[in-house]
């Protein structure tokens, strides 16, 4: 089931920008191993989804997904043949605005080289460039 | 501290800012930042793959020695990266006696495997360092964890065995590691019947229509 906010403020958002790179949630926090962001996109719920089935698909039942991101920004589109004007249309979907940094997925209990291969199969269903990371140097 | 105390030669940093700071990084050079004790704190910048090679040993103490003002033992007290965490911008030195006590962030070396961990069942390390406080001349590199000696799935950060003249600095309920089931998926019907019934998210506070 595509995730999206269970209550919200106002139905409808303006579109607004996506500046600069990351620099909260950008690197690994929750597992060992994660998926991170290298470009500013929209992640919509559907892909986020596609993610999370691919990874847990690949991994069967060793390792635990922690998802990152939440669609928390409703997109909104007018339906097909109708004329420009009569207000903002009814949101189409959820999406999550990702930029360069993001850490879009982790993963725990498993090694490097499946957490490698499973988390390949989930940068396939992004829209954006991502690269494999590890946990930071810390002190 | 299972051994001596690294040195690493550091230079004083006259021009700071934005714009050096960047210069220096082009040179291999990392700019640091020494404070603490009452004294001023001291700009300088270090030589960034010596730097690393000590963190990367998880050593926390180093002995810094800056070029016409002698040596400063010095602890590693934040260290700052660029947006993608994998490049280190900036690092905060903090003078320290080796008698003192400090609290740190040690890492934890989890071995061997729980009991209760079987086939359906995940371990998952919930945190990978611990917080203590000891004196700056015996903090250790890592702190071994034995996960056969587990009881129940959690394993509490208040159960760790800690070596002598270490105290725990954070809630000793925190869960470390823990054994979990995995569940599993609804699939096939069920999971698009959920998804066919979908509720819309509820406004919270809609505006009243005809307020004017």
């Amino acid at each position: 089931m595509p995730r999206m906010p269970k209550r919200i403020k106002f139905r409808k958002q303006m579109r607004g920008t996506l500046r600069g790179n990351a620099t909260r949630g950008n690197y690994v926090s929750f597992g060992d191993y994660g998926l991170q962001a290298l470009e500013p996109h929209w992640l919509t719920a559907r892909q986020i989804e596609a993610g999370r089935i691919a990874a847990q698909h690949f991994l069967r039942r060793q390792g635990k997904v922690y998802i990152r991101v939440f669609p928390d920004k409703p997109v909104s589109k007018k339906p097909l043949e109708t004329r420009m004007g009569k207000g903002k249309a009814d949101t189409e979907y959820w999406a999550a605005r990702i930029k360069p940094g993001t850490m879009l997925f982790e993963i725990a209990g498993v090694d490097e080289t499946v957490a490698k291969q499973a988390l390949a199969r989930v940068a396939q269903k992004m829209p954006v460039r991502c690269r494999f990371v590890g946990r930071r140097l810390s002190v | 501290m299972s051994r001596t105390t690294p040195s690493i030669v550091a230079r004083r940093r006259d021009r700071v800012g934005t714009r050096y700071a960047r210069r220096l990084r082009q040179t291999g050079q990392l700019p640091a930042v020494i404070y603490g004790h009452g004294a001023a704190p001291l700009a300088v910048s270090v030589d960034q793959k010596q730097l690393l090679t000590v963190l990367r040993q998880g050593t926390h103490v180093v002995k810094l020695d800056i070029e016409g003002e002698g040596g400063e033992t010095c602890l590693v007290k934040d260290l700052q990266f660029g947006y993608l965490g994998d490049n280190l911008i900036h690092v905060d030195f903090t003078r320290v006696n080796l008698e003192e006590r400090v609290t740190v962030h040690v890492h934890l070396d989890f071995v061997n495997t729980p009991a209760s961990l079987g086939a359906g069942s995940l371990l998952t390390h919930d945190h990978s360092e611990l917080t203590v406080t000891c004196r700056v001349d015996s903090i250790p590199d890592t702190i071994r964890v034995d996960l056969s000696k587990m009881q129940g799935n959690h394993l509490n950060a208040g159960e760790i065995e800690l070596p002598p003249g270490m105290e725990l600095a954070m809630d000793p309920g925190t869960c470390v590691a823990s054994v979990t089931r995995i569940r599993t998926e609804a699939t096939g019907e069920a999971a698009t019947v959920v998804a066919e019934t979908t509720p819309e998210p509820a406004v919270i506070r809609e505006r009243k229509e005809g307020k004017d």
